[in-house]
């Protein structure tokens, strides 16, 4: 809940729209068999609204005035009929609005959840999760009340008002047309309360939301408050805010205390025209007194969907506002897509050429330059270098991440654009230094719930890099729930479950991060050894960070600055004496000095700096 | 409440005693004026039972987020900012519902209660007995209806933070999702949670789908009564229709205040949990800084002698202590810069200078008074200080550079921005001090942040001022020229400078390098150097980065 997304949350615009409700309406079609039940139970159960005072009358004017006990007997039988009619169809219907609605929804979250998952990692730099979090979960449900509540209801409400008045113009229409003389009258007060309505609905939002982003700054900077001893300062500010939306909510108590009474007022006004008129007529013998008691009725029923406007009006409001930024986001063409004919050749060599490769994530700033190895089936490869020298990017361009802005990057000498993108990706197997867990057990975490992984092979990938006598001493085994944020492994244990996932998936070529986050030796021992086992008949890139790593490479590529600095083996470099010996030089001479658990690494020296 | 019975006369008078057409306009108007005499009543006490709630709502938040200002940074460190929020929004306002619509409507349900049944027994005591039979369900199926449906919403809200949740983690682990081709297996995963969410809410809809048609059912069954067994006595002559029509009238009347009897008693239960949560907020005791003395001595701090005297200090008990017997005497008018690795006790140091934690009684010395004998407000004047993770409040600069201060001097900030080297960036801004810096400061730089925190406490002359790793995010030179211009500014006052780089440092009067909680090594950046430990080592490698930096690629390619 940032202020930033609140404030984009509250641009209400009208209440309706008929280019977004067309699109809405869209998301109904495969349901519109479900639809005509639930509108036609809707009319029915209008019918029953309405013929409720309607038996009323028979039964006095035919009956009750002419003693016929048994007829009154039929009709209060009829009367519960109608009762029981009623209950039956308003679940029938509200029952099959729902579940339209629920489905409906359910189709759109998919398609908003799918269309997230073709986006490219330029999206998600630009969008923040909380905002597309708000999309796909707050904004449906938003749009889901339109649907329960807001159309049905308004509806079903209108259905209500103008059946009414035709039973009322049917029974007698010069009666009915005194009682309607206040409508109007109703329809102003409440067309003017709506306005105001709304209006302090909108203000108390966007007070709402100032309030809860004051809140939640004054949380987060609770320690700058108490240091600078502002706590009066800032108490007051909240206090003009929190006595401000107090305020707003105080006119609407006002608005509301005075347009409930004045409706009861018109009612009350209504039905005592009817008295008037109606007991004339009753005198001239015109009419009985069944109608007037019908009408009473009748009159009652007709106030309660007005009060329900306002209420209503804002649902339909606040909807059109979620709708409009669903479907912004569904426009939102997927900048990395597959070609048009997807390239997918059944054999797969693992061969990787970096052909003058440029990278930028914002225009005109290039973090790489020129970037030009290529690198043979089953060949290992070290990078090496500063951090923000351009090593990540090197991968992430290789994934596809991004696409690149100059130049190709080849697999297996076709173009990665030319590549089916998932089936590029199936052969890359990627392990981040930051190892991501989902939440779920470790087999899920490693198989990350593929199907097409059997527990054999998971069970083979996790004995495979030595994680599998610690999984099977869990309590529950490979069906060990992970806690949020792998408080239940250690950061050894989680970097081996990351191999354990890798090879799983079986990739031709390997891209690793590797952890800088130094472990205790005994679990160094299993990592450079799972290594080893991750890394046998694969082609590898690997951001280096321990010099067993980068020593076993077959070739080291040194990354400084966006360009390739130095290359060759470790051998050759040291003898070269340029950029990478310095590096091996002075980390070497800090580790005759300070033992790092075994593990020394040009790269740490550089960014530990 | 007067309305049936003036409808029932009127209907009589109609049928039964039709002589004269005056009659014919007097209940009409008789009727009007009790519905205008009713909705002033209503007016009067709806505003009043609401705008009271809303007043008390308004004090109660007041009272809380004062509260909260004030208790211990720790408390918010294991308390989630979401369930705070919650509680000061979502339980105050049910809070609020019950104080306000829960009276209201237990006094309105009382008053049309008593009022129709005494209305009803005097028509007819026997047809009331007999209507009364279905009616008192409606209190009974609110309540069963209401339990059922408030745990069935919750659950549903539990399952729609479980589905954020879900949809957060596969955006934060996209890299890996895409990097294994999981896309369309996370989807099934979605569409399984959805699913189960919408089954969830089609429960709950059955259950409301129930529970409005069946309010109707039991409203419904007794007006059935009342029109077979009254209109039978109509029929028989023992009642008049007016008095009928106003039997049905009183009866509608009572459905609506039924539902709130129930509804209130459910109501009851959730307004006094969330009553509870926002008392267990308010109950939590403020940070020890906030007590006050009986008699404040008012002598301000104005030298700046530092002193940690065996401080030893760990976050709470069950943690490792992260300062260790910790010996420090810093002169006043003096500069002590201070390394060492991350997590090595820098920052922890200098909050505790600020009592952002507390240390304990008789560690932390200032001017030689323990800082735990002098009132907060005094220290909180004599400290400058510049957090490593800074945080801007989302105002324009100029209110940032003068939070500390009670007055906006637009002089003072001018000349503190002018000294933090603020200035140049301010004048490209089009509103200049009156920028709007968005959330957090968003709308600037690393280094723009860092440098209006700066001038932030410049702004308060204080005596003592704390740097806690202020130039992080200003490149080398940008530092040099600050420091050139805050070291005129330095002279006289006390500094801590806590610095990762051996340039903001080297100068300093005096370097502390921490390790592990405890000072290793103490001098000035020669004679550390002279040392050959492990200041030497950082010293040797930062000259290596630098002049990696500045490498030039063609004089060094192969």
């Amino acid at each position: 809940m940032t202020a930033e997304f609140h404030g984009e949350e509250e641009i209400l615009g009208k209440a309706y729209d008929a280019r977004l409700m067309a699109r809405i309406l869209r998301y109904l079609r495969p349901y519109w068999k479900l639809l005509t039940v639930a509108f036609t139970f809707l009319l029915l159960h209008t019918g029953t609204q309405l013929s409720g005072p309607y038996i009323t009358k028979i039964a006095i004017d035919r009956y009750i005035l002419n003693q016929d006990v048994h007829g009154l007997d039929n009709m209060a039988l009829a009367y519960l009929g109608v009762v029981f009619l009623g209950f039956l169809f308003l679940f029938i219907q509200t029952y099959t609005t729902e579940y339209t609605g629920q489905r409906a929804m359910h189709d759109l979250r998919m398609e908003i959840f799918s269309h997230l998952q073709t986006q490219d990692m330029a999206y998600f730099d630009g969008n923040p999760v909380g905002r597309l979090m708000t999309r796909t979960v707050n904004d449906v449900e938003t749009l889901n009340e339109l649907f329960s509540t807001g159309v049905v209801g308004l509806l079903g409400d209108l259905f209500t008002v103008v059946g009414i008045a035709a039973v009322m113009l049917w029974l007698d229409w010069q009666l009915a047309l005194v009682c309607l003389t206040a409508f109007p009258a109703i329809l102003y007060i409440s067309r003017f309360y709506r306005r105001r309505a709304r209006e302090v609905y909108r203000e108390s939002r966007l007070i709402l939301a100032r309030l809860n982003a004051q809140l939640q700054e004054n949380i987060a900077g609770v320690g700058t408050v108490q240091a600078f001893g502002q706590e009066a300062k800032m108490h007051s500010r909240f206090q003009q805010i929190n006595y401000g939306y107090r305020n707003v909510l105080l006119r609407s108590v006002r608005y509301n205390a005075v347009f409930f009474p004045i409706i009861e007022i018109f009612s009350a006004l209504t039905i005592g025209l009817l008295l008037w008129y109606g007991g004339g007529l009753i005198l001239q013998q015109t009419i009985q007194a069944g109608v007037i008691v019908a009408f009473i009725q009748y009159i009652q029923r007709m106030y309660q969907p007005i009060r329900d406007l306002a209420e209503k009006y804002n649902i339909m409001q606040a909807a059109m506002a979620s709708s409009e930024r669903i479907f912004a986001l569904l426009d939102t063409p997927a900048t990395i897509k597959n070609p048009l004919r997807p390239k997918a050749p059944e054999q797969f060599l693992g061969e990787v050429e970096f052909k003058d490769v440029w990278l930028a994530y914002h225009p005109g700033e290039p973090v790489l330059k020129g970037i030009s190895f290529r690198v043979r089936p089953g060949e290992k490869i070290a990078l090496v270098g500063a951090t923000g020298g351009g090593k990540t990017s090197i991968i992430s361009a290789l994934c596809r991440f991004y696409d690149v802005t100059r130049g190709q990057i080849l697999v297996d000498g076709i173009d990665i654009r030319d590549w089916d993108k998932q089936h590029l990706r199936r052969q890359l197997g990627l392990v981040l230094q930051d190892v991501f867990l989902f939440s779920g057990d470790i087999a899920a975490n490693i198989t990350l719930g593929d199907p097409r992984i059997s527990s054999e092979k998971m069970i083979q990938a996790a004995r495979r890099v030595h994680i599998a006598p610690f999984i099977e001493k869990l309590p529950n085994g490979y069906h060990q729930e992970v806690q949020e944020r792998g408080s239940t492994l250690s950061q050894g244990q989680r970097q081996l479950l990351s191999f354990a996932r890798a090879l799983a998936f079986d990739p031709r070529i390997l891209i690793l991060d590797e952890a800088t986050s130094s472990v205790d030796t005994e679990t160094e021992m299993l990592i450079q050894d799972a290594l080893h086992e991750l890394l046998d008949d694969r082609t590898a890139l690997i951001i280096a960070h321990r010099l067993s790593t980068i020593k076993n490479a077959d070739r080291i590529l040194v990354i400084h600055k966006g360009e390739i600095w130095e290359q060759g083996t470790h051998q050759e470099l040291l003898a070269q004496g340029g950029l990478y010996a310095r590096l091996y030089d002075l980390q070497y001479r800090q580790n005759g000095e300070r033992s790092d658990s075994g593990a020394a690494l040009p790269n740490r020296a550089l960014e530990s700096a | 409440m007067a309305l049936p019975w003036l409808i029932k006369d009127a209907i009589d008078t109609i049928l039964y005693k039709a002589d004269g057409s005056v009659s014919l306009l007097r209940y009409p108007l008789l009727i009007l004026g009790a519905a205008i005499l009713q909705g002033c009543f209503r007016y009067g006490w709806r505003i009043n039972i609401n705008g009271f709630s809303r007043r008390c709502e308004a004090d109660l938040r007041d009272r809380v987020f004062s509260h909260l200002q004030k208790l211990p940074l720790n408390y918010f460190q294991h308390t989630k900012t979401g369930d705070l929020m919650s509680r000061m929004t979502n339980d105050i306002q049910a809070v609020r519902e019950l104080m306000g619509f829960g009276s209201l409507a237990i006094i309105d349900a009382m008053v049309v209660i008593i009022f129709s049944l005494s209305f009803m027994i005097r028509i007819d005591p026997w047809l009331t007995l007999w209507s009364m039979l279905a009616m008192p369900l409606i209190t009974v199926v609110v309540r069963f209806f209401g339990r059922h449906i408030f745990r069935w919403s919750r659950d549903t809200q539990e399952q729609l933070s479980v589905m954020s949740a879900y949809v957060q983690e596969n955006l934060a682990g996209v890299r890996v999702v895409q990097a294994y081709a999981q896309e369309q297996n996370q989807v099934e995963g979605f569409a399984t949670i959805s699913g189960a969410y919408r089954h969830n809410t089609m429960w709950l809809a059955t259950l409301w789908g129930i529970f409005w048609p069946l309010m109707q059912v039991l409203a419904g069954i007794a007006a059935t009564i009342v029109l077979w067994l009254g209109g039978r006595q109509v029929l028989q002559g023992s009642m008049t229709l007016g008095a009928f029509v106003a039997f049905n009238g009183y009866l509608a009347m009572l459905t609506w205040p039924l539902m709130a009897v129930g509804y209130v008693v459910n109501q009851y239960q959730r307004g006094t949990a969330a009553l509870s949560r926002v008392f267990e907020v308010l109950d939590t005791p403020v940070s020890p800084r906030y007590e006050t003395f009986e008699s404040p001595v008012r002598s301000l701090l104005s030298r700046g002698s530092v002193e940690f005297r065996d401080l030893t200090f760990a976050y709470s008990a069950d943690h490792a202590p992260v300062l260790k017997n910790l010996n420090l005497i810093i002169p006043p008018g003096s500069i002590c810069g201070i390394v060492g690795e991350t997590g090595s006790g820098k920052s922890t140091l200098v909050s505790l200078l600020l009592r952002l934690f507390e240390p304990p009684d008789g560690t932390v010395f200032i001017d030689g008074r323990d800082i735990k004998r002098i009132p907060v407000a005094e220290v909180e004047a004599a400290v400058g200080f510049v957090s490593q993770d800074i945080f801007l409040f989302s105002g324009t600069i100029h209110d940032n550079i003068l939070f500390g201060l009670d007055s906006s001097d637009g002089k003072k900030a001018e000349e503190a921005a002018r000294i933090a080297q603020l200035l140049p960036a301010i004048e490209s801004f089009s509103h200049q001090f009156q920028t709007v810096i968005g959330e957090r400061g968003v709308r600037l730089s690393g280094g723009q942040k860092q440098r209006t925190a700066l001038a932030r406490a410049i702004i308060k002359n204080p005596p003592i001022l704390i740097l806690d790793d202020a130039f992080s995010s200003v490149d080398v030179e940008t530092e040099e020229e600050i420091l050139r211009e805050l070291k005129r500014f330095m002279k006289g006052r006390t500094t801590l400078l806590i610095s990762h780089r051996i340039s903001t440092v080297r100068d300093a009067d005096m370097i502390v390098y921490l390790r592990d909680g405890k000072i290793i090594e103490l001098g000035t950046h020669d004679e550390l150097v002279a040392e050959r430990g492990a200041y030497y080592e950082l010293y040797q490698r930062q000259k290596l980065v630098r002049q990696l930096e500045s490498m030039k690629h063609q004089e060094e390619r192969p």
